[in-house]
């Protein structure tokens, strides 16, 4: 299929034009991919369906051609507004590669931002968006966002998020930015803490302190396998806890991590934000950073499936050796799994089910865990309105999906939600301070690392 | 153009947004182009706005505002249709239902749920699942498609087979007519009378009312599922095959069927592992208590083998048959591989004849050199043969559209219809007229003129041009004449249906509406005729709560009161060409037309039968319970017949209730309902009792009947009918029948007075064994339009009339 990324004249007549003509004919207007399309869901407009989107690209390509000046703006923001999860193109009975729209996003992301009345007002200025891909920005955003968030704790109450949603629009945007900051324990005894105390809530126990017992790692005596750690911006500033656990655990399964200097951001904020240029630089940065890793035959672990995804869309050896946190982890032999007495419901991010395909992984991962209940929630399939930069872009929206979203977590009656990456933890938690404030969320791998030190609690001192 | 032309759409818009707020009002290009199309790849041009209300008041408002200023609507749910139903004409505002998607709560033990119409057809399902319940009606795009398109169109599915019809789920709806008026038809319970609304408004494809919200009828999920799978080298056996397992008394939940193109598109798409090398591949689903299905799933495999099966085998557990499913579901979208464009039609003919159409179709394919791939409803007689072209070749397009109509004749030669599931839309305009006659087109515009006068509901769908060239009126039979293959009856209103229950009954089949023989002549007794059976809804006592005659009758030859003949649907299970005239007309009377002649649909005999007797202790509770239980009955789903309410007040002085349930050796169904009814009588003794052992039952019958088995306890009691397979002659329908005159001499149809529930346009049929006529329809149910249909009908009045249908409009 031709190349999204590619900038050429594309009319009906030539003969990329042709090519595309086919691909959208295959679409069969069945508009089975409505109730899976979280922009649709979320306005009931079909403009912003799959089915939608795609007339209106074939519209585009028959009647102006692809390259014109003339698109008229509801088109572009049409296009514009797909978050781009891809869950219809899993629920599409006739398989078209909904890849298709980047055809029409990038007209979008070309023009929309230079025409006034068309462009979506972001919540947050352009220039701090641009540079979330920076890990030294990130961090200290994140750093001033624990802070105020503490502060607002103190002197609003553990209803913060709730009591200033109503305020006035751009404080509740600040306040919506604020919740939405990814976050997760930073300290082990952090996490440890609050589990034991959630564990505790379920069983009517006290939560135990771990003792000082050493993992009990697996015997591996032929070499672990190599993983070149990806180390994922937001993943890296926000959550560095996260991080360094998920490490220990590659550890403890025997495997042998290193880091690759000079890698960088997977560019897939770059995408989103119209900045093909910065994109690409980032990726022969990466390309550069993991040429020694690959060589010698490592694999590449991605710790947010947004990274994971975007890295894989590298092609070529990305394609075949990026890896999953989570599938890399349920595929190790993982130390012993202490039990977690606690109801939990798995949130899909939309890159690693639709992006990835990774359904069945996280949930043999959770299943393993002695004690544990997986519950699954309605509309699994559905986009958490997050979408990296898009969020931030169409904030009504994507706060309305993250309420449709926390509602349906929160509906089975869970004790915990895990997900596996960064921006759906943030959006996630966000809107579950609004409607859940007792349902906490955390990274899957914690959940992981927490039933390991529960085996090392049962062991004879 | 005058300047006040100019900004009427200005002036409506401006108000319409004010109405609607900015997300609920579209009017740019983009809007435009995509709510232009649908599923059916037909277009008529571009609406000048689509409105999408986020309640009823609104769309009242956009009703109200757009019949003020002359603009057509057009309702849309997610535009999943295939006859172009849901496309707008150029000028027209789409009214789209996506905000409209609230549920009420399940009412487990009345087993039904109120949802708006834009909520989804498997959301309802989901919706329901927590109390074991879920929606029947599965259109192949149901994880899409929404109830409001559903009712419109009259939406099928594969378990329709078993269940009904979308129509056989309506229980009541509020919905708006052209003017913006909220006003309620609706069903209490099974059995009511008058001309039916619901009837009329299901499958009138938005031309009539616009639905606001609709209570669903719910079905019990079965306690075990098996699914066959079989394969056929050959598709016309595969298709005589489908003919034997029905004719043979079985009764499947669902018989699906797709050919070798179909099934090499789905393999292409899923990778499911099927042969492709066959012709046709077949599921066949039983449900019921596992010894049940096994047994008869070993009965049809034997007769699939029979019929030239290659390959008979079971889905090896819940995973794959679900994997089945899922396949079959997404067959329509799998074509999109084969070809850009396609036809695909939904024809449907008398199940007897689906082996030469078969035939025939494969003969079109040849004649017109086209690629058809088909998916068969197949114990309905309904197909979707697909017509496969690239529509940029006019050469083949022109072929593909030859070769669709040639088998819509095909399926007209053989007494069907031109479609059974997608509707009439704009696509099947010009075939309508070759299924129906002057007379019906000319009665059938004369209600659009009566519910929307000024033709701004959905104009230009569903009728065919006033002067179009319409079929003569199908022959009027003169004699009773079954036809076994095809599972029908047909005869004229004066047949007796003592005579053709008898002749049924020996073949183990009958119309489940009760037996007609010589008892103390109460109701119609032997008597009763076709003509009343048509007229009056139901017949004989016993059995009448198998659902109503409605749900049985497919074809209906009448003469309206100026003796002008006409005739409406088709003897096949399935028919949405026009308005259901039939079913509308059906339990009215003699007020608006006179039946002479009609075609029935033959069902299985039911193989057992469950009897509960309570005692009515407490009169002051007595009609609460009664209305209570009349609910709980009248949403029961038996598959094969309901179940009977009877209140005797013979014995000792003192009232007790008679419930009566027909089913097919499904102890564990009869046992289920009798908890339940135990549970909301509250009745003393309830919980645990069922296992109790054959009692202290013999004093209740009179000798006759001796129950298989029974249970009681001190404040109710229980026994059932089981007949083995093999248990002689299927006439004990006939010996129940009088078992229940001997047992409970007076007896009372429903609870007397008969509740008044909102919108309920019912009444009482049968007081101490006497037919009593329809009462005043309830309130919200628009008794001017009543007063208009009796004019269309009976212009002269020659016909009955009601006292309440006289007088000004209210």
């Amino acid at each position: 299929m031709p190349d999204p990324r590619a900038t050429a004249t594309v009319t009906a007549a030539s003969a990329e034009g042709r090519q595309l003509d086919d691909l959208l004919r295959q679409c069969v207007q069945c508009g089975l991919c409505l109730p899976h399309c979280a922009t649709w869901l979320a306005t009931g407009n079909e403009v912003q369906s799959p089915r939608g989107r795609l007339l209106l690209l074939g519209e585009l390509l028959r009647s102006t051609g692809m390259e014109s000046g003339s698109v008229p703006v509801p088109f572009l923001q049409a296009f514009d507004q797909c978050i781009g999860c891809r869950a219809c193109e899993a629920a599409c009975p006739s398989g078209v590669p909904f890849s298709l729209l980047e055809h029409g996003q990038r007209q979008a992301a070309a023009r929309l931002s230079d025409r006034a009345a068309g462009a979506p007002k972001p919540a947050v200025p352009g220039a701090v968006l641009r540079r979330m891909d920076r890990p030294g920005w990130l961090r200290f955003l994140s750093l001033t966002a624990g802070l105020a968030r503490g502060l607002l704790e103190v002197v609003v109450g553990k209803a913060w998020r709730r009591r200033l949603d109503a305020g006035p629009a751009g404080a509740g945007q600040l306040v919506r930015l604020l919740g939405s900051m990814p976050a997760s324990p930073r300290a082990d005894e952090d996490l440890s803490h609050m589990l034991d105390k959630l564990c505790g809530r379920r069983t009517g126990m006290d939560g135990r302190l771990a003792q000082d017992v050493p993992v009990q790692t697996r015997d591996h005596s032929e070499p672990g396998l190599r993983v070149a750690f990806f180390n994922g911006c937001a993943n890296a500033a926000l959550m560095p806890g996260t991080s360094r656990r998920f490490r220990d655990l590659l550890g403890w399964a025997g495997c042998r991590v290193e880091e690759p200097f000079f890698q960088d951001c997977c560019g897939a904020l770059a995408s989103h934000t119209g900045r093909p240029g910065r994109a690409a630089e980032l990726e022969a940065r990466n390309r550069k950073a993991f040429s020694g890793a690959l060589e010698t035959g490592a694999v590449i672990v991605a710790e947010a499936a947004g990274c994971g995804h975007e890295l894989r869309n590298y092609g070529g050896d990305f394609d075949e050796n990026v890896i999953d946190a989570v599938v890399l982890l349920a595929g190790l032999d993982l130390p012993p799994l202490g039990r977690v007495p606690l109801r939990v419901v798995y949130h899909d991010p939309c890159h690693a089910r639709h992006g990835q395909g990774i359904i069945t992984e996280p949930r043999r991962l959770l299943a393993a865990i002695p004690g544990l209940e997986l519950v699954e929630p309605e509309e699994p399939e559905v986009c958490c309105g997050s979408g990296g930069a898009w969020g931030l872009r169409y904030p009504e929206i994507s706060g309305g999906l993250g309420r449709r979203k926390a509602a349906n977590l929160a509906a089975t009656g869970a004790d915990l939600v895990v997900t596996s990456n960064p921006g759906c933890l943030g959006q996630i938690a966000d809107a579950l301070l609004l409607d859940a404030p007792d349902l906490p969320i955390l990274p899957l791998t914690d959940l992981i690392w927490y039933a390991v030190q529960q085996a090392r609690k049962s062991l004879p001192d | 153009m005058p300047d006040q032309e100019r900004d009427f759409p200005a002036a409506l818009f401006s108000i319409l947004k004010e109405i609607l707020g900015a997300d609920g009002f579209h009017a740019d290009e983009a809007a435009r182009l995509v709510y232009s199309r649908d599923a059916s790849h037909l277009t008529l041009g571009q609406p000048l706005a689509v409105a999408l209300p986020a309640d009823d008041s609104q769309l009242r408002r956009v009703v109200e505002l757009c019949r003020a200023a002359g603009v057509p609507l057009v309702c849309r749910g997610t535009g999943t249709g295939l006859s172009g139903g849901a496309v707008p004409g150029p000028g027209a505002v789409v009214l789209g239902t996506s905000r409209l998607m609230e549920f009420g709560p399940v009412d487990q033990s009345g087993r039904r749920v109120r949802v708006q119409p834009g909520v989804l057809n498997d959301g309802v399902s989901r919706h329901a699942a927590g109390c074991g319940l879920h929606f029947a009606p599965d259109p192949s795009s149901q994880s899409a498609a929404t109830i409001g398109g559903n009712i419109a169109e009259n939406a099928g599915g594969p378990h329709c087979l078993r269940h009904g019809v979308t129509l056989q789920h309506l229980l009541h709806l509020e919905w708006s007519d052209a003017q913006g008026r909220l006003l309620r038809t609706g069903r209490g319970v099974e059995v009511e009378r008058g001309l039916d609304l619901v009837s009329l408004l299901c499958g009138s494809e938005g031309t009539l009312g616009l639905v606001t919200s609709a209570d669903l009828r719910l079905v019990p999920n079965p306690p075990d599922i098996a699914t066959i799978l079989a394969f056929f080298p050959d598709l016309e056996d595969a298709a005589r095959a489908v003919v034997g397992l029905m004719s043979d008394g079985l009764a499947p939940v669902a018989v699906e069927m797709v050919d070798q193109a179909m099934l090499v598109a789905v393999e292409a798409a899923f990778s499911f592992g099927f042969p492709t090398d066959v012709e046709a591949a077949m599921i066949v689903e039983f449900v019921g208590c596992p010894e049940e299905i096994f047994e008869d799933c070993d009965r049809a495999s034997a007769l699939l083998a029979d019929h030239g099966a290659r390959e008979v085998r079971a889905a090896a557990d819940d995973a794959e048959r679900i994997e089945l499913w899922k396949c079959r579901k997404k067959a329509f979208g799998a074509v999109g591989r084969l070809a850009p464009g396609y036809v695909t039609m939904d024809v449907v003919v008398p199940l007897g004849e689906l082996p030469g159409l078969v035939r025939e179709i494969q003969v079109i394919k040849d004649d017109h050199g086209v690629k058809i791939a088909t998916a068969f409803h197949a114990a309905d007689g309904n197909l979707h043969p697909g017509v496969h072209y690239d529509d940029r070749d006019p050469d083949q397009t022109r072929r593909a559209h030859a070769a669709a109509d040639s088998i819509i004749r095909a399926a007209l030669d053989r007494d069907g219809s031109i479609t059974g599931e997608h509707g009439v839309g704009i696509e099947k305009l010009h075939v309508v007229p070759w299924q129906i006659d002057g007379e019906a087109a000319r009665l059938q515009r004369g209600i659009k003129e009566i519910f929307d006068p000024g033709d701004i509901l959905n104009p230009g769908k569903l009728h065919p041009p006033a002067d179009a060239s319409f079929r003569q009126v199908k022959t009027l039979p003169s004699g009773i004449d079954f036809r076994w293959a095809n599972l029908t009856v047909t005869a004229p209103a004066d047949a007796s249906l003592a005579e053709i229950q008898q002749v049924a009954m020996e073949r183990g089949f009958w119309i489940p509406v009760g037996v007609f023989s010589e008892n103390q002549g109460i109701g119609l007794g032997s008597g009763g005729t076709v003509g009343d059976l048509v007229a009056n809804l139901v017949a004989g006592p016993a059995f009448c709560a198998a659902g109503t005659a409605r749900q049985y009758l497919l074809e209906l030859w009448a003469e309206t009161g100026d003796g002008r003949l006409f005739h409406a649907g088709a003897p096949v299970f399935k028919n949405v060409a026009g308005y259901d005239l039939v079913h509308m007309l059906c339990g009215s009377g003699q007020v608006y037309a006179r039946p002479l002649a009609a075609t029935f649909q033959l069902r299985p005999i039911p193989e057992s039968v469950g009897c509960w007797r309570f005692p009515m202790a407490d009169p002051l509770r007595r009609e609460a319970d009664l209305v209570r239980l009349t609910s709980y009955l009248a949403n029961r789903d038996d598959g094969l017949g309901g179940p009977v309410l009877m209140v005797d007040s013979s014995r000792g002085g003192s009232e007790s209730t008679v419930v009566l349930v027909p089913g097919r050796s499904r102890p564990w169904d009869l046992g289920r309902a009798g908890q339940d009814m135990v549970d909301i009588l509250g009745v003393s003794g309830s919980s645990g009792h069922l296992e109790s052992k054959f009692g202290q039952v013999s004093e209740i019958l009179d000798g006759g009947l001796i129950p298989d088995w029974a249970l009681s306890s001190p404040d109710w009691t229980f026994f059932a009918r089981v007949p083995g397979k093999n248990a002689g002659p299927k006439t004990w329908p006939t010996e129940v029948d009088r078992w229940i005159w001997q047992a409970a001499p007076r007896l009372v149809w429903s609870p007397d007075p008969a509740p008044q529930l909102p919108g309920w346009y019912a009444d009482r049929l049968f007081t101490a064994g006497r037919l009593v006529s329809p009462g005043a329809p309830a309130t919200g149910v628009p008794l001017d339009f009543l007063r208009e249909m009796k004019v269309l009908f009976d212009p002269s009045g020659a016909l009955e009339t009601p006292p309440w249908l006289e007088g000004e409009n209210a």
